[in-house]
């Protein structure tokens, strides 16, 4: 078994497209719906997670050796929710309108599946320096996801991206997109084009 | 281990869990030590870097908090607003009322014998993007100024009065929330903050 | 393509084809369009006598929108241009006919695209779609631009008289609180809620509102005729209508609303819903009993969004919540074969 695990070079491109978190294993929807109303909370969002994948992969990799099988999903959630209350105190002090307009979403880190399946497949089995590709490529794959999913949003909602006027003034704002339908029609419609273009390379490459 | 989970003690079973519970511990107390001052601080702010916006010429570092019973019977936290030099301008009234969407809050500006509005700002709010968070605009706040506390405030549709409102087009019910929690904070706090020490 | 197990040498013996399910097999897609659109035309006279231009615009506009859009996306899709079945130009026409008349060029072009789009193709096509098309077109627009679509877009600044008063059911909901509290009364009534009040304005239709929804009496002569043509269920318009009425009644009775329950039937889109919207064949259940629930949920959804929320009108929201239940309804009132126990 230990034999066909991937090598860290394999995690790490998987992590952001083949395995896109996003667009391929549909973990983590609860961010990717609440808080791609615009890149900024996107982007900071992405960074928060990364910075716990990375960090509870590297801890629970070196430590990995002393699990217990029944115990270590307790020692997954609390190493996870250690760096989730960092990353929260963190913003709050130096984000402060960033940490408040992501309210509750950063605490919910927590309960994000995407970082305790990344502990369970990998890191919990492989080394530290496979745990940490695994980590950087996920959280890549994340922000990709989110940023994809906030740049329609907030492109079609707001005529911004990151805050920067990028349409002409007559633009109107389509409300909706920045509001929670938008959210789901825009992960949808994401979502079909990925798999379409997905098929179309499949069948291309076995004719 | 499969068998008989408790072999050998909890302790043998649980010790890394331990272990790590007082080094995660030890991490998150020193965070909190680190950061804590600085997020207490930004918290004070977000309320105080918009007291000279509602009292004119007030300064934020000489404000400070008192508490006062309102008409209610609840305790409710107002800022004593004082000018650079310490002399008293104003009151501001921190408060929260529902809207369209869900909760507004509100900062109220009044001036020292609580008979004016001197300023209006939207802490938070969650009104539809486009119409009910207009509320958040100088535009809309900014009609709230000078207007007397003696009776409630109005809203309108067309043509306001002196005194009155003009809602903001399409979102009647943002407009009618945020004058509703100004007339319902003055009713409840106007009494009781003129009976305060005002040195 | 030459794979014998998607194309059979000879036709199926049952053949699955997607709704709507017609009875008669002469009677196709294309003929039962046909009959919404004449049926349509009393609603469409009504608007130009009352909107004039704007209601050409409008109309045309969503129509030309709605028929591009449906050209490009099957195209697109690699599938045949379905086009020709003249569903989108129904889609288009009744889309049209819910929007305010002076929504800018590209509220209605939107929500043409979207509705094609989102509330139909990417089900799969006609007879595939969940939701009511011109509905989430309309839907979509009407979160998106609420200043363009919202209460306060009917009333503006036009050389058209009726164009510069409230609608019916602004009217109401303004009055709602006042009138609830008793500050005002069947005595002493502001002007303009006397106004909306008078009941042949509202049967005719010489009143404010959504293009095509003003004039009850274009509404109930296009709809008997689909109901006659059996195109329209009648039992949809019946649910819809006797539950609105009821509910409406006990609005009135407890004074939540100036307006009477049938002041409430005959104003906003409650009859162009019943008779044109809900009684989209793909949209709707397909058993008697089924067909009279989905009416009856959306009249007292309706009643619940006029009354309680603050919306003036709830017929769009309480036809796509009632699109929803419609697989629910389907398996509830499934009809037991004669001599089953």
């Amino acid at each position: 078994m230990s034999n066909s695990q991937p090598t860290a070079q394999e995690r790490f491109i998987n992590g952001i497209l083949p395995e896109n978190p996003t667009y391929r294993q549909l973990l983590g929807m609860c961010p990717t719906l609440a808080v791609t109303g615009a890149m900024e909370p996107a982007m900071t969002m992405a960074a928060a997670t990364g910075f716990v994948m990375i960090s509870a992969n590297v801890i629970i990799s070196l430590i990995r050796g002393l699990l217990k099988p029944h115990l270590r999903i307790l020692i997954f959630t609390l190493t996870i929710a250690t760096f989730v209350t960092i990353a929260d105190r963190f913003l709050a002090a130096y984000m402060y309108e960033m940490s408040k307009q992501l309210g509750s979403y950063i605490p919910l880190i927590i309960v994000n599946c995407i970082i305790i399946s990344r502990c369970e497949i990998c890191a919990a089995k492989q080394g530290v320096g496979t745990a940490l590709a695994d980590g950087v490529g996920m959280s890549l794959g994340f922000l990709l996801g989110l940023g994809s999913i906030a740049t329609v949003r907030e492109i079609l909602g707001s005529g911004t991206w990151f805050g920067m006027a990028v349409l002409p003034e007559a633009w109107p704002d389509w409300g909706i997109m920045v509001l929670p339908p938008g959210a789901f029609l825009t992960l949808g419609l994401l979502l079909g084009l990925v798999n379409w273009l997905g098929n179309r390379k499949k069948s291309a490459g076995t004719p | 281990m499969s068998d008989e989970p408790q072999k050998g003690g909890y302790i043998r079973q649980a010790w890394l869990v331990i272990i790590l519970a007082l080094v995660y511990g030890a991490a998150l107390a020193g965070t909190q030590t680190a950061l804590g001052p600085r997020i207490a601080e930004n918290k004070k702010n977000e309320t105080f870097h918009q007291i000279p916006m509602l009292v004119e010429g007030a300064d934020s570092a000489k404000t400070e908090p008192v508490t006062v019973k309102g008409k209610d019977g609840k305790d409710q936290v107002v800022y004593r607003a004082r000018s650079a030099d310490g002399t008293f301008l104003g009151w501001v009234l921190p408060t929260t009322g529902q809207g369209f969407a869900d909760r507004i809050d509100v900062l109220i500006g009044v001036n020292a014998d609580v008979t004016k509005i001197t300023g209006m700002y939207v802490l938070d709010q969650k009104e539809t993007p486009g119409l009910g968070a207009l509320i958040t605009e100088e535009d809309f706040l900014k009609q709230y100024r000078g207007i007397s506390t003696d009776k409630p405030i109005t809203v309108v549709k067309a043509e306001p009065a002196p005194g009155q409102i003009l809602a903001i087009s399409g979102a009647t019910i943002s407009s009618d929330s945020v004058t509703d929690i100004v007339n319902k904070t003055i009713e409840n706090l106007k009494e009781p903050i003129r009976t305060l020490d005002t040195k | 393509m030459t794979d014998s197990a998607t194309t059979p040498d000879r036709a199926p013996a049952l053949h699955v084809a997607p709704s709507p399910h017609l009875a008669q097999t002469a009677f196709h897609t294309r003929g039962m369009m046909i009959d919404v659109l004449v049926a349509l035309a009393p609603v469409l006279l009504a608007t130009l006598l009352v909107f004039r231009w704007h209601g050409v615009v409008q109309v045309g506009l969503c129509v030309l929108a709605c028929v591009a859009a449906e050209a490009v996306l099957c195209l697109l899709m690699r599938k045949p241009i379905a086009v020709g079945d003249c569903s989108a130009a129904v889609t288009g026409v009744i889309l049209g006919l819910s929007l305010p008349a002076t929504a800018p060029w590209f509220v209605g072009v939107i929500a043409s695209v979207v509705a094609i789009g989102l509330g139909k193709v990417v089900f799969g096509g006609l007879g595939y779609n969940l939701f009511n098309p011109a509905m989430v077109g309309r839907a979509f627009v009407m979160l998106s631009f609420a200043g363009y679509m919202g209460a306060s877009a009917y009333v503006v600044t036009d050389s058209l008289d009726v164009l510069t008063q409230a609608t019916p059911l602004t009217m109401a909901k303004q009055n709602a609180a006042a009138w609830a509290a008793g500050q005002i009364g069947p005595e002493n009534m502001p002007e303009g809620l006397a106004d909306i009040r008078q009941f042949w304005p509202l049967f005719l239709g010489t009143v404010n509102g959504s293009l095509g929804e003003t004039s009850a009496l274009a509404i109930l002569a296009g709809g008997l005729f689909l109901c006659l043509r059996r195109v329209a269920s009648w039992e949809i318009p019946l649910g819809m209508l006797v539950a609105g009425f009821l509910c409406a009644a006990l609005a009135q009775w407890i004074k939540l609303t100036p307006l009477t329950a049938l002041q409430f039937m005959i104003s906003g889109s409650f009859l162009f819903g019943a008779f044109f919207i809900a009684t989209d064949p793909v949209t709707s259940p397909l058993t008697p009993w089924g067909k009279f629930a989905f009416g009856a949920g959306i009249g007292v959804l309706t009643m619940l969004i006029r009354v309680l929320s603050g919306y003036p009108e709830g017929v769009m929201f309480a036809v796509l919540l009632m699109n929803g239940a419609v697989p629910l309804l389907n398996r509830w009132t499934i009809p037991r074969p004669l001599g089953a126990k």
